[in-house]
């Protein structure tokens, strides 16, 4: 076992305790923080993967941006462990019997998935098409038409958000 | 890029730049009829390229888009659709006086992205044409934000679609996890080399198929429909009905025949089933519906559980037929649709039944319109919806696909019913006057008459002369392949 699968261990571990933290805790503020080390965790993927720019960016935008939003949001509606609207146990219930569900279909059909990637190699072509560099490269050759539409999905974005935002 | 690939694209950036126009004709502080006119050109404009590249075609831009004679054809019928939504828009919006400037905008911009869905091959551009499509649509379906349904509405359908994106990504995934490549046919050679489908390719697709079954409002992913047909203006309706869905059943018969899905049983088996539910669910929640949006939403439902069993196929008998429902389901839809918004009073949409009642004797041409149209969806024959239906099971019974032709059948009989009593009550004597002053210029009020009138026209001639389309549909299938 080497450096980078320990690190894979713990990070995933992590990951997985801080995600049951989000969704368990009682408290807003308490969850969004474990949101925090989600996102965190999974950027240690990314640099594990030899992703930096995706770690970054992950970084910047989530655990920046969108989790300030998040409180904000928190913040502006004084959500605490009170006011939580309780849901009715058939429904926790239904849910808890869903989710097991999804989660035996995918540990069934994830079983095998391991050899056949092996055999398969469903492998990156080199190991460094994450860095900052080559993903520029790909994004304005190959993928520069997409690369445009994003920006057109930006735009619709943000008529939207300018229409339904805009005083009367 | 080459030249001749950069003419292919050409009809999308015009329609890209329809958007970009809209935005500085407001900026410049343009009235409402400009912008109105200068869409309506803008479209134009679109179909004309269209005709003018057509001797490029087919191109493949390599690795995301593919402009052959498939997504030209659902790429036309969208645009089309865009037309007479924008035309009808125009009415419904200046009698309501709320600014309808960037409505306009949207309408371009979630056009834009049904159109890259009809000519995608490779799972980004599926997905960026897919958010495209409904990121746009989130705002439009909540547009007129001060009636009391319409936020409700845009809010399910923003969260429902986030969360089916998210599906959608998964089962993306997890096909790539399985085939190494997001690419359409890269996927289908690598599911022809190995012996058995694979576990993980199945539940990929399945994951796929929640995300497309929500868009297309199939069953059990069709929860939202009623409601946001109900909340959202009814030109955003229609516009869901057709441009939306005839995008992404664009892609999603473009990924079965590239990737040969009809030979995989268990797929298969899937697809028939939620075709029948939806048949059944469909037909059987709109019988005692009052409100007539959400008929339609019913309705709608009903019909791509029809045009799933033409899918199951997987021939170009199973595509034509598809094409050919689509364009009169199509049709049909935004008939019905330019009726209500027609009757639509200021500040109420004409969705309960009960002011339907009587209608014919207020006023006749209108009710006739409808009443064309309400058969044409029950599929009566000399109406379009009876060929579209007799092709489907043309394509199922070659297919040997008993069952889902059987409960084709079955529902159809059920359909009529509620079909029929809209009609009888358009009839029925008692009259019920809906009140409506004309205070817009007469001109729209014709251009809207007029634009019904082609629809009807258009329904019946395809209905009783289907020789004048079906060679066309053909042909243009047969470009690229």
């Amino acid at each position: 076992m080497n450096i980078s699968q320990i690190l894979f261990g713990i990070l995933t571990v992590l990951a997985l305790v801080s995600a049951l933290g989000v969704v368990v805790s009682k408290n807003p503020v308490y969850s969004v923080l474990c949101l925090i080390v989600t996102f965190f965790a999974i950027s240690g993927h990314y640099i594990l993967l030899n992703a930096q720019f995706l770690a970054i960016v992950n970084i910047i935008v989530y655990a920046g941006a969108i989790m300030v939003l998040f409180l904000f949001v928190i913040m502006l509606m004084n959500l605490n462990a009170e006011v939580e609207p309780q849901k009715s146990k058939i429904l926790k219930f239904a849910g808890f019997i869903a989710g097991l569900c999804l989660f035996l279909v995918i540990v069934a059909a994830l079983k095998n998935a391991d050899e056949k990637t092996q055999t398969q190699a469903t492998q990156l072509a080199g190991g460094d098409i994450g860095l900052i560099k080559n993903l520029g490269r790909a994004l304005f050759n190959d993928y520069v038409l997409p690369f445009e539409i994003s920006s057109v999905l930006f735009l619709s974005a943000m008529v939207g958000a300018v229409v339904i935002g805009k005083k009367e | 890029m080459n030249h001749q690939q950069l003419m292919a694209l050409l009809p999308f950036m015009v329609l890209a730049t329809a958007s970009i126009v809209i935005i500085l004709l407001i900026a410049f502080r343009q009235g409402h009829t400009v912008i109105q006119v200068t869409g309506f050109l803008m479209m134009c404009l679109v179909i004309f390229t269209m005709w003018y590249v057509r001797d490029v075609l087919p191109q493949t831009i390599m690795p995301l888009l593919i402009v052959d004679g498939y997504g030209a054809l659902f790429t036309g019928l969208i645009i089309f659709c865009v037309l007479v939504v924008g035309l009808f828009s125009y009415i419904y919006f200046e009698e309501r006086e709320e600014n309808p400037r960037e409505y306009y905008i949207l309408i371009f911009l979630s056009t834009l992205g049904a159109a890259i869905l009809t000519i995608s091959r490779h799972f980004i551009s599926f997905f960026i044409g897919l958010e495209l499509l409904s990121v746009s649509l989130y705002a439009l379906i909540a547009y007129l934000r001060t009636r009391n349904n319409a936020v409700e509405a845009g809010v399910k359908y923003l969260l429902l679609a986030a969360l089916t994106s998210a599906f959608l990504l998964f089962g993306m995934a997890l096909i790539y996890m399985d085939a190494g490549s997001m690419d359409f046919s890269a996927i289908a050679q690598k599911l022809h080399t190995a012996e058995q489908s694979s576990p993980l390719f199945l539940l990929g697709f399945s994951l796929m198929m929640i995300a497309v079954g929500f868009k297309l409002a199939l069953v059990p992913f069709h929860l939202w429909a009623a409601d946001v047909y109900q909340g959202a203006p009814p030109p955003v309706a229609s516009f869901i009905a057709t441009v939306s869905k005839i995008g992404v059943f664009a892609v999603l018969l473009r990924f079965a025949q590239e990737l040969h899905l009809q030979n995989n049983h268990s797929i298969m088996t899937i697809i028939s089933v939620i075709a029948m539910f939806s048949m059944i669910s469909g037909n059987i929640l709109a019988l005692r519906q009052q409100n007539i949006k959400r008929l339609l939403a019913y309705s709608s439902i009903a019909h791509f559980g029809y045009l799933l069993v033409a899918f199951l196929p997987g021939n170009s008998a199973g595509v034509e037929a598809a094409a050919f429902y689509l364009i009169a389901y199509a049709v049909t839809i935004l008939i019905a649709f330019g009726v209500i918004i027609l009757l639509s009073a200021k500040d109420k949409d004409a969705e309960r039944l009960s002011l339907y009642r009587g209608l014919f004797w207020e006023k006749p041409f209108v009710a006739i319109v409808l009443a064309v149209a309400l058969l044409s969806l029950a599929g009566i024959p000399l109406t379009a919806g009876f060929i579209g239906k007799f092709y489907v099971l043309m394509a199922g019974v070659q297919q040997q696909a008993w069952l889902p032709v059987i409960v084709l059948v079955v529902t159809s009989v059920i359909g009529l019913y509620y079909y029929l009593r809209i009609i009888s009550t358009l009839f029925a004597d008692v009259s019920v006057a809906i009140q409506k002053e004309k205070r817009l210029h007469p001109f729209f009020y014709a251009a809207s008459y007029a634009a019904l009138v082609v629809l009807v026209l258009l329904l019946l001639g395809f209905g009783v002369m289907p020789a004048i389309i079906i060679p066309g549909i053909k042909q243009f299938l047969l470009i690229g392949n």
